[in-house]
């Protein structure tokens, strides 16, 4: 009877209403300062000119330029193509691992993540140490059949698509995954029951069944390739837009390279958000998530069909660890030039990174942390808004959220250089010369999947649980903190995670904003892999490539196989 | 169609769903398989329809032996308890799946479907999605589906259990009339016993793998052949006993409420059996034979009906039907009654 006393009283009601309000308050500044105005200025930037005039004499440069049109073809060109040999690859994986028993299936589930956390930057170094012109496999080749010429297996499109299919292909495994354990067995009976079996089955009821999902994860696809420029620059393609986008800003010279750098940038989120816009009204159409009590069972394979599966998969996972087997022979290698594996090996690297300039490594975790803090503190209430509350706003709460996904790390970078470099009116120095700035970009640019891992989980948690708690006496906070968060806290957690490991591993907007003192792991391999250092980049890429690794055991232990929402 | 089972079994794991089930279904008969949740019903019908394989027995439609065929070699029409319907397509797409997959030609399919959906009143609706549907709708729709391709057999997994109570007694009419009209052997699923009773030709009440008991309506409800059926399909009192004498077709069987007479059944003489007497034949201080002295401990006004818990003098509660409440003044809690009952109702079953 206290407590209700307490509770009655004018001071704790007024607090009652006006915190909520202020965290709410507090939410959508944030989001308005450090998302929407950097690129809103971004596109005031495309659409003016040096004097501030409105223009659109910009896009008409672009337009004019044949190299320009040519980079905006090849992007595109990269996108859809690598789109399409993730979907294949993607696919029978799932299709494998859901439906199907063979030996090993579990170790395959689990290797296929791996790859997805793992750093795109060590992911191409690698592919250079082991099949670039003088990399071991064209060693070997002219060792053992005299090959004259090494064959160019990375360097060129084709090799950024290689590279960015085995990087990204685990983004469509996730989804359809996720989407073919939504399908209600009955569905496909009912099919069986009328006629249709094997490939008819599959390819008219059960591949448009995945349909929302898939698409979320071809998306992403999509615009992770198209937004790449570090992955292209590694393996020397210049001409696609990501890489001219990163090329005309860090000269800082001729101030119309840099204009164009800021229209293309402001082309690539235009067209990241008409992807994903038009994903959207499509996945919206086509929604047929139902709730499924049974699952399809597994079929065990039959010994020769196993034997083709594992196969298949051992390939598939021998592709994607060629680049660790290389980063990881590099970071422990000396000599390693025109012969196949290195002459002799040593701790010199590793001592150069971890003891004489450590900075890479704190750096990275510091603003990682902090990052990840962000993203609860901010991350957590707006899943909360999204999925308990009907205050007004939420749909563009949503949106924003999604929209981070889609706007390229390259896009962003660029635009926090451009909105932050005026002073701030207190401190008479602009943002961009505070290191504070990279846990904040950081924060952003990961906040969805804290948002959707919580949002997931709330969804979970019937809203009759808090009403019963409430029920029985539990108000407010309280019932939030002895019946929410306890369910909710894994998929808080697996969102934190993945922010965590994902911002430990961001470079391209990172790349832009890191001035002398603060760089990360990934711009630290990024320049010295440009500076000719390989074995530091590499030895840098081995710790990422363990925390990665360690994440993933520990995303698996608490969540299971179920990471797909995350990136629906 | 007539369909044979012989000594069907199916395990999973330790457990076996179906346990030697011989059954003969007759061509055009509805067949119900009723029972609680896990005794097996559905497992059966999906060893009929093919989602399953047998473990041991067969299985005939007709001539044909079909134990070893895909599903859609058995020319089986299925409906599914949450219909099934492909989210993907539209209620055409769904109708003539099957018939595009038999290459037949545009017009058949166009007539069939038409025909198909004419017979359920949903003609107009072929170009919605399932997700625009009304659950009954969505029902029918699922029904049309597996009658267009003109199955042998028709097999209905709890086809009603999604639909408000008001609805499933219409759509209950509608595949009767339908099922009549096309005369096709049926195998219907329910746990619902009053569905069972009031659509079925015959009824197999299963439990635990096994099938108790098979037959019509009528004879299940009055006659059931242990005291699992009598409990499960409607309403029972049951008094345990011991019988005593064999006379002119009745049996004196001595219970805690005293000797107490009733219908011969097979249970021998000195054998433990319990009796079974339904609530609706049941009075209060009426002129039947069989008298207990009770009181009541509870009544429950529902309507049509008026039920008295009533104590006997052993602790044992006997449920009393009135059943024309309008003349009836209901008698308070602790009041002194006597419960009487006919010979001819109450019905000497094995304790099993």
């Amino acid at each position: 009877m206290n407590d209700g006393a307490v509770a009655a009283t004018p001071g704790r009601r007024i607090t009652a209403s006006v915190l909520p309000a202020l965290a709410v308050a507090l939410i959508w500044s944030f989001l308005a300062i450090f998302l929407v105005y950097p690129l809103l200025r971004i596109f005031y930037d495309a659409f003016s000119d040096d004097a501030g005039r409105l223009t659109l004499q910009n896009f008409l440069t672009f337009a004019g330029d044949g190299f320009y049109r040519r980079s905006l073809w090849n992007s595109l060109l990269l996108g859809l193509g690598t789109v399409a040999a993730t979907s294949v690859l993607g696919f029978a994986i799932a299709l494998l691992l859901v439906r199907y028993d063979f030996p090993g299936r579990n170790l395959f589930g689990y290797l296929t993540l791996i790859p997805i956390v793992s750093p795109p930057l060590v992911g191409v170094l690698g592919f250079t140490f082991i099949m670039g012109k003088a990399g071991t496999v064209n060693v070997l080749l002219e060792d053992w059949f005299g090959l004259a010429n090494p064959i160019n297996f990375v360097y060129g499109l084709h090799g950024v698509l290689l590279v960015e299919t085995f990087h990204l292909f685990p983004m469509i495994t996730l989804n359809v995954v996720d989407a073919l354990g939504r399908i209600d067995p009955s569905l496909e009976e009912a099919a069986e029951s009328v006629g249709a079996r094997g490939w008819r089955k599959l390819s008219t009821i059960t591949v448009p069944l995945t349909t929302p999902g898939y698409v979320a994860g071809a998306l992403l696809v999509f615009i992770w390739t198209f937004s790449d420029f570090a992955t292209p620059l590694v393996l020397g393609v210049h001409d696609l837009l990501a890489s001219q986008a990163y090329l005309n800003i860090v000269q800082f010279v001729d101030r119309r390279l840099f204009r164009m750098g800021l229209v293309i940038s402001a082309l690539m989120v235009a067209l990241a958000i008409v992807f994903l816009v038009a994903a959207r009204r499509y996945v919206a159409i086509k929604d047929y998530s139902s709730l499924s009590y049974s699952r399809v069972p597994r079929r065990r394979l039959r010994p020769l069909a196993a034997a083709g599966a594992v196969t298949f998969l051992s390939a598939v996972m021998l592709f994607s660890f060629v680049p660790y087997l290389g980063v990881g022979l590099a970071s422990v290698g000396k000599g390693w030039s025109m012969t196949a594996f290195p002459e002799r090996y040593t701790g010199l690297f590793f001592e150069r990174i971890v003891v004489e300039t450590p900075k890479y490594i704190v750096n990275s975790f510091l603003y990682s942390t902090l990052a990840v803090l962000l993203c609860i503190v901010v991350g957590v209430p707006i899943a909360w808004i999204l999925a308990r509350t009907r205050l007004p706003g939420r749909d563009v709460l949503d949106g924003l959220n999604t929209l981070i996904l889609a706007v390229p790390g390259t896009a962003i970078g660029i635009a926090y250089v451009r909105a932050f470099h005026v002073e701030l009116p207190w401190l008479a120095t602009p943002l961009t010369s505070l290191w504070i700035i990279l846990p904040i970009v950081l924060a952003v640019r990961r906040l969805p999947y804290t948002v959707r891992g919580s949002y997931a989980s709330l969804l979970l948690v019937h809203r009759s649980m808090e009403e019963a708690a409430a029920s029985v006496g539990a108000r407010g906070l309280r019932s939030f903190g002895d019946v929410t968060l306890p369910l909710i806290w894994r998929g808080v957690l697996v969102g934190s995670l993945f922010s965590f490991v994902t911002s430990l591993q961001e470079a391209s907007a990172v790349l832009f904003l890191s001035l002398g003192g603060w760089e990360t792991i990934p711009v630290g391999i990024f320049s010295f892999y440009i500076a000719g250092s390989a074995n530091e980049a590499a030895a840098l890429g081995v710790i990422l490539i363990a925390v990665a690794a360690a994440s993933v055991v520990v995303i698996n232990r608490v969540a299971g196989a179920r990471m797909g929402g995350m990136f629906g | 169609m007539k369909i044979a089972l012989r000594d069907v079994s199916k395990r999973f794991g330790a457990t076996t769903a179906v346990n030697n089930v011989s059954l003969d279904i007759c061509d055009g008969e509805l067949f119900t398989l009723l029972g609680p949740s896990g005794c097996g019903k559905t497992t059966l019908l999906r060893l009929l329809a093919g989602f399953a394989a047998v473990d041991g027995g067969e299985i005939r439609f007709g001539q044909r032996r079909v134990d070893r065929l895909p599903p859609y070699a058995r020319n089986i029409g299925m409906v599914f308890q949450n219909y099934a319907l492909w989210p993907h397509m539209t209620v055409r797409g769904n109708v003539t799946y099957g018939l595009r997959l038999r290459k037949l030609t545009a017009a058949e399919i166009a007539r069939r479907m038409a025909a198909g959906l004419a017979r359920v009143n949903l003609t107009g609706l072929e170009d919605r999605y399932p997700g625009q549907l009304s659950g009954g709708e969505q029902q029918r729709v699922a029904l049309v589906r597996a009658l267009v391709l003109n199955p042998d057999i028709l097999l209905l997994d709890e086809p009603l259990s999604n639909l408000d109570a008001k609805i499933r007694v219409q759509v209950r009419g509608e595949i009767r009339a339908l099922q009549r009209d096309l005369a096709i052997t049926t195998v219907y699923v329910t746990h619902d016993q009053e569905e069972a009773l009031s659509l079925s030709d015959r009824v197999a009440v299963m439990r635990e793998g096994r099938v108790q008991q098979v037959a019509a309506p009528k004879a299940l409800y009055e006659r059931p052949a242990n005291r699992f059926v009598a409990d499960f399909v409607g309403t029972n009192n049951f008094i345990p006993g011991v019988v005593k004498e064999h006379a002119d077709g009745h049996a004196l069987v001595e219970t805690p409420l005293g000797r107490i007479r009733a219908r011969a059944g097979d249970v021998g003489l000195g054998a433990a059996c319990v009796l079974a007497v339904r609530p609706e034949n049941v009075a209060l201080d009426g002129a039947d034979e069989n008298r207990v002295e009770g009181r009541v401990r509870l009544a429950a006004y529902l309507g049509n009906t008026l039920r008295y818990d009533v104590e006997t003098a052993t602790g044992l509660v006997l449920k009393v039907d009135v059943g024309d409440p309008w003349q009836h003044e209901v008698l308070p809690a602790g009041h002194d009654v006597h419960v009487t009952f006919p010979a001819s109702a109450t019905l000497v079953l094995r304790d099993d």
